[in-house]
């Protein structure tokens, strides 16, 4: 494997079973990330895109098939290994934001910092991490509405301190699903905007789902996922795990319905 | 730290988690107001079970009584142990009587107990001269007549025709009677203390206003005839006596029964000499007891004598009371287990409403143990808040119960507390600090127990099927 892949999984398999029926998701993928990379993964609704990331994130187990992060094996980690790798390493954004309630966006910022931390050792780094929590807030723009609730903030803003609650933990991964399909295109535009300056400026390598290949094409790379399979670009190139330029996949959209076929067929 | 920031927010922002403090309230509230009322009258009712009775009793088996009571009392009073812990004693004589009376012209006949005592002797030993209706009684008890008794008796005597039987009675009072009052100490019978309740009867046809329904049979100074046995040969004895006051300790079992006169008296008349039925002691600490008998045991072993406390005395009465504080107990602790079930439901919808709550909490990080104690602590703090919240009203309605009481009395026009029923003024309250201290405990327990259901199935929520979950 090359010394700077990230992450990888071989051979991922998920299957969603109810009662008697099973539904096969992912049928074998096998994927990359360099270190410093803005990966986007597209395909239809179904083609099993957030399962991977969720496979990848540690949210859910793989029924076959193994994922690596630097070099270790993780999809088989006692429960609180994966808890404590969600907490520090990783960092996710959600199409529907996922805030709180309850908090405020300061709040809801400082949460991962929280769930590290018991409540002495709290009172000790408790205002460290508020400052943290209240320069990333500035950084994402919301200087200004930090002790709203999330009912009285705009999508945008909801996102925006999604990501900020995302970045608080220095995580070394950000897992963004579909981060902007609940928002209009301009703000859309402006949040991925957002990640690819904190690709750019904090090297943060960012694995991202999208329905959306505009989006998608602002990124260095993009995997398609088509009824539980990656199909590989016959453009891509053998340094797959370097930086492709998305501009190899101009002949995407017409894919779209080609994919949208290929699940029908497949039953999906 | 999450945990507490999270359980903080819920409970002030989850208004259907105010259900369940109220609950845990009410129940708590309704526990320690039964419970301190329950305790009240407990309290008091012993209070009064111990009236009459000494701390120790020593008791001889049978009305004839054992004899050379002074002698028994030196014997304790020179044991090394008995003479510190021993404050007063006093001999008694004990037996059963027939008390005769008449009544506006009709003659009346009552069953009593005659006890002869020797006024400051049981005093001092206590549970007497307090309880006297006549205040001047409480200081310094005595049988004699005071002023007014006295002309009543006097005025009865000359003016009375013939009244009920009495074989003692010269027969030339029906003259009229002598112009100057002839001194009345030679002629005055023996003064009696009566129980109040043998002299009073309570009219139920009185108006409802009338503060005191007790209508007066014997007024002191009134005469009484007194029939019971003699010592050894079991044959009847009577003699005449006049009222010189009432004892009322509002125990009915007490008050209804008992006729005091002096001991030398009642030991006369039955010709027992020196005999006494019991000898009454006094403790300096009453918690030496069990310590204090075991020794008048041992002292006393070879003599025909029962040596008890006055709560080995009344044991059935005592335990009666214990057994229905513990039910009542039990039962009023469903009314927690049912705010329980309520904290259950109500806590099951939480979780599900909570489900995408939770599974962000997971994908960021929180491990299962950490969910479980949100909700566990969140049971705790809602069994902490309506625990503490019941008890400031539980205590307050203790305190001002009579308040209360009156307030409905008069809103409803219905009498809540009887007052002649149990011979209480005011409903006696006794707030144990122990007992509500037990009561927050279970019921915060409670509400703990009752959320760690819905806690474990937060806890075993699927992070992506909880995501998800719309």
């Amino acid at each position: 494997m090359a010394g700077n892949t990230f992450m990888y999984a071989r051979n991922l398999h998920k299957i969603y079973r109810k009662n008697a029926i099973s539904t096969p998701v992912l049928k074998g993928v096998d994927m990359e990330v360099a270190e410093g990379e803005f990966l986007s993964v597209v395909g239809a609704s179904g083609s099993g895109k957030s399962t991977l990331m969720h496979l990848l994130g540690s949210l859910d187990k793989p029924d076959a098939g193994e994922i690596y992060y630097k070099e270790k094996r993780i999809d088989n980690l006692s429960a609180d290994k994966r808890d404590h790798l969600r907490n520090h390493d990783f960092g996710f954004i959600f199409q529907f934001y996922h805030l709180l309630p309850e908090l405020t966006a300061l709040e809801n910022v400082m949460i991962p910092l929280m769930i590290r931390s018991s409540v002495f050792s709290w009172l000790g780094n408790g205002s460290v991490a508020r400052k943290r929590a209240i320069t990333l807030m500035e950084k994402v723009g919301l200087g200004h509405r930090m002790h709203h609730l999330p009912k009285e903030l705009s999508g945008g803003e909801m996102q925006r301190t999604a990501i900020a609650r995302a970045l608080i933990g220095n995580p070394a991964l950000l897992f963004a699903d579909e981060p902007t399909g609940n928002l209009d295109e301009d703000t859309g535009r402006e949040i991925v905007q957002l990640l690819r300056e904190l690709n750019e400026i904090d090297n943060v390598t960012i694995i991202m789902v999208t329905h959306n290949l505009e989006i998608a094409r602002g990124t260095h790379r993009i995997i398609k996922l088509v009824a539980g399979h990656v199909e590989v670009p016959l453009q891509l190139q053998p340094e797959a795990f370097g930086v492709v330029r998305p501009d190899s996949f101009d002949n995407l959209p017409e894919d779209e319905n080609h994919s949208d076929e290929t699940r029908r067929q497949a039953g999906i | 730290m999450y945990k507490l920031l999270l359980c903080w927010k819920y409970l002030r922002t989850r208004y259907l988690a105010m259900v369940c403090i109220v609950s845990v309230m009410l129940g708590v509230a309704t526990l320690i107001v039964v419970n301190s009322v329950m305790g009240g009258f407990s309290t008091k009712l012993k209070e009064r079970l111990h009236g009459l009775l000494s701390d120790v009793v020593l008791e001889a088996y049978d009305y004839d009584g054992f004899t050379d009571a002074p002698s028994k009392m030196a014997l304790i009073r020179n044991d090394p142990f008995l003479s510190n812990e021993v404050d007063a004693m006093t001999a008694t004589l004990e037996i059963f009587a027939m008390l005769q009376f008449n009544f506006r012209e009709v003659p009346f006949t009552r069953p009593v107990r005659i006890i002869g005592i020797e006024p400051e002797g049981r005093k001092a030993v206590g549970g007497f001269a307090e309880h006297l209706v006549n205040p001047k009684n409480h200081e310094k008890p005595t049988f004699n007549l005071d002023e007014t008794a006295r002309e009543r008796f006097m005025i009865r005597r000359a003016s009375r025709g013939v009244d009920f039987p009495g074989p003692r009675e010269a027969p030339n009072l029906n003259e009229p009677p002598p112009p100057d009052p002839p001194p009345s100490k030679p002629h005055e019978p023996q003064g009696v203390i009566l129980g109040y309740a043998i002299a009073h009867y309570r009219d139920r046809n009185a108006p409802a206003d009338l503060p005191n329904k007790d209508v007066r049979t014997l007024e002191p100074g009134d005469e009484v005839v007194i029939t019971t046995v003699s010592g050894a040969k079991m044959s009847p004895v009577f003699d005449r006596f006049v009222v010189s006051d009432y004892f009322k300790s509002e125990m009915s079992e007490y008050d209804s029964n008992y006729v005091f006169m002096p001991i030398e008296h009642l030991q006369k008349l039955r010709t027992m000499e020196d005999r006494v039925t019991s000898i009454q002691i006094k403790l300096k600490d009453y918690n030496k007891a069990p310590k204090v008998v075991a020794r008048l045991r041992e002292l006393f072993a070879n003599a025909p004598l029962e040596v008890q406390t006055w709560e080995q005395k009344q044991g059935a009465v005592l335990a009666a009371i214990r057994v229905e504080k513990g039910i009542l107990n039990i039962l009023l602790f469903l009314i927690i287990a049912v705010a329980g079930f309520g904290i259950l439901a109500i806590f099951s919808m939480i979780v599900v409403e909570k489900t995408r709550d939770i599974g962000i909490l997971k994908a960021l990080g929180a491990s299962n143990g950490g969910i479980l104690t949100i909700f566990i602590g969140y049971g705790f703090l809602l069994g902490l808040v309506g625990a503490g919240l019941g008890t400031i009203i539980g205590l307050e309605i203790t305190v001002h119960i009579n308040d209360i009481e009156k307030f409905i009395a008069n809103v409803t026009g219905q009498d809540i507390f009887p007052r002649d029923v149990y011979y209480f003024d005011k409903i006696p309250t006794d707030i144990n600090i122990f007992s509500v201290f037990l009561v927050n405990l279970g019921s915060i327990g409670i509400a703990v127990l009752f959320s760690i259901l819905p806690a474990l199935r937060a806890s075993m929520l699927h992070p992506v099927r909880a995501l998800r979950y719309e």
